[in-house]
């Protein structure tokens, strides 16, 4: 149970860390497109 | 822990976290800032807004201040399955959304607004409907996330509730004003970092100070049965079912979406929105467990106020780094949100009002601009004088919530069939509102005949959002099969007790009723089906970029609807 219970609460900020890293990694992509193709990020 | 009284910061400590947040995000919007701005830039970037920036931003957009608080409260009531049912129905709009997205995107890849989509396939009418709830949906919006920051300010801080909405007001309009959406999504993008980064330390921080597993499964004593339960069917009913019901409705009605689909770049779109989903459910669902925390250890929200919760929780376990870092995660959270508000009320007033009603096909960029950064400076102005009255928008926020229902239907079923017709999509929406306001506010018994009668109109309405979500993702034969299974389900189920919720079953009514009508004037209709080719060819750019497939009537005049 203790170990369940701590999945439970722990796994959405592991969850959170994911995505930030996958996010900052594409925004990195995005920015280097946009520098190769001469036009603004945004 | 210290459940008595929060920590305090001093006046200075406040101002220099503001200044801090709100001086380091205007700056960063001077590294995109253009001396001349382009008016389709301003409203959806260059339609090529790459998979991070658009996830970043999409989710930014999505997480207001109400919903950490709201999904503490959530946890902290219902218990274990509490913040799922916040967090997680919350994040399905998001993800409900996309597969028609790529459709309006095909239909009208340079639109700016969903009513520029509307207005090409319908007329004026219709648009307006459309553009009169979406701006309703961003005022109420722009009042709560400035009544936050408010409220936030003056329980952290000697500072009073307006010096809180005026600072959060002020600096929000300072870094959007003069770029508008390309401002809001680069800086959505810092301001989710900061506020993920926060939210990654600060869960994990509270529940070990807390005492960990050990003192949570200790504390499950503490719950009811309802709440100790993670299939509890009062949780389901009074917190997920009235979200489930919406996850259609708030996506469709909410130009801050429509505006992102509109600005990523096409092939984007899957993997932003689903990125957005999983990001949005695991801050959300993490902070609502802080609330599930603290229902364990029996805590009292301090002055009986949920929204205290978080700060209570973070107060109580943590050093005051942590109150600052909490500061900034509400604040940022709020102010993504509030720009794109700022954002999204300017599209709708540039193309909208001012593109397609007033200039009428003849719009000038220049004028589009000052329109759009006018309608700015007028809504955080408005939003500020709403938000310092403190008004009670729950009878708004009833209006709009039904009044987006009742347009789900007919502004899908105008993307896909072509027998639709503008007449159908005015008058479905007007009387499924009026048939709402009967349920809402029982102008007429709901008990007997005309109880069931009301009863029969909300399983349709079910049966419609069932139908509608397996649409999107499996097409028109699954989505039929299971719209109709769904309406059967609850005929038998729901009958007798829908009555009893009469929120539920008026926003279902709304659903049910707009379907009806929409079917049977499109149907009684002779007008010849109508092109969609059409749409592309009448919703463009305004500032005259080189042409492509999409713009081959740049700006041209959306006519009358040939349905």
């Amino acid at each position: 149970m203790n170990w369940l219970l701590g999945f439970y609460v722990l796994v959405w900020p592991a969850l959170t860390l994911g995505v930030l890293v996958i996010i900052c990694a594409a925004v990195l992509r995005d920015r280097r497109k946009a520098k190769a193709e001469k036009r603004d990020l945004v | 822990m210290n459940s008595e009284s929060l920590h305090q910061f001093s006046v200075a400590t406040i101002v220099l976290l503001m200044l801090a947040f709100y001086g380091g995000t205007y700056l960063l919007t001077l590294s995109i800032r253009k001396k001349k701005e382009d008016a389709d830039a301003f409203m959806v970037s260059n339609h090529r807004v790459g998979f991070g920036i658009g996830a970043a931003s999409m989710t930014a957009t999505w997480i207001w201040a109400a919903s950490f608080y709201a999904a503490a409260t959530s946890g902290y009531t219902y218990g274990v399955s509490g913040p799922i049912h916040y967090g997680l129905w919350g994040a399905l709009m998001i993800l409900f959304i996309y597969p028609f997205g790529r459709r309006f995107r095909k239909l009208a890849p340079n639109a700016h607004t969903l009513g520029e989509l509307i207005h090409a396939r319908h007329g004026a009418s219709s648009q307006l409907i459309l553009a009169f709830s979406n701006l309703l949906g961003s005022v109420i919006s722009l009042m709560v996330n400035f009544t936050a920051a408010g409220a936030l300010v003056s329980v952290l801080s000697p500072l009073s509730f307006q010096a809180g909405v005026i600072m959060a007001g002020v600096g929000v309009l300072l870094y959007t004003l003069w770029s508008g959406f390309r401002a809001s999504v680069l800086t959505d993008f810092a301001q989710l970092v900061a506020l993920m980064a926060i939210a990654v330390v600060i869960i994990p921080a509270v529940f070990f100070a807390m005492g960990g597993p050990d003192q949570l499964v200790a504390g499950l004593g503490n719950l009811t049965t309802e709440q100790a339960d993670f299939f509890s069917s009062e949780a389901i009913l009074k917190q997920g079912a009235p979200f489930f019901v919406a996850v259609l409705a708030y996506a469709i009605g909410n130009q801050t979406i429509s505006q992102r689909l509109f600005a990523v770049n096409e092939e984007h779109i899957k993997p932003t929105f689903l990125t957005a989903t999983v990001g949005y459910g695991a801050i959300v669902i993490g902070l609502g467990m802080i609330g599930l925390m603290a229902a364990t250890l029996g805590v009292e929200p301090l002055n009986g106020d949920m929204n205290n919760l978080i700060p209570q929780m973070v107060s109580g376990y943590l050093p005051p780094v942590f109150i600052a870092l909490f500061f900034v995660l509400v604040i940022g959270s709020l102010s993504s949100t509030a720009d794109s508000d700022l954002s999204a009320l300017s599209a709708i007033m540039m193309a909208d009002v001012y593109g397609k009603n007033i200039a009428r096909g003849r719009a000038s960029p220049e004028r589009m601009l000052f329109v759009g950064r006018l309608t700015m400076i007028a809504a955080t102005a408005a939003g500020i004088i709403f938000a310092s009255f403190s008004l009670d928008i729950l009878v708004m926020l009833v209006f709009v919530g039904a009044l987006w229902g009742a347009i789900v239907f007919p502004v899908i079923a105008s993307c896909y069939w072509s027998r639709v017709t503008n007449r159908a999509f005015t008058s479905s929406v007007l009387v499924a509102m009026a048939v709402f306001c009967l349920a809402r506010f029982e102008l007429v018994s709901l008990h007997g005949v005309t109880g069931l009668l009301f009863e029969l109109l909300a399983c349709v309405g079910g049966g419609v959002i069932i139908g509608l979500m397996v649409f999107g993702f499996l097409g028109r034969t699954a989505g039929l099969v299971a719209g109709l299974l769904a309406v059967l389900a609850m005929v038998v189920f729901a009958t007798g007790f829908l009555r009893d919720y009469t929120v539920l079953l008026a926003s279902l009514t709304a659903y049910g009723t707009s379907t009806l009508v929409c079917v049977l004037v499109s149907l009684m209709s002779r007008q010849a089906p109508f092109d969609f080719n059409l749409i592309r060819q009448r919703v463009g750019d305004y500032d005259g970029h080189e042409p492509d497939a999409g713009k081959a009537n740049s700006g041209a005049p959306s006519g009358a609807s040939v349905s």
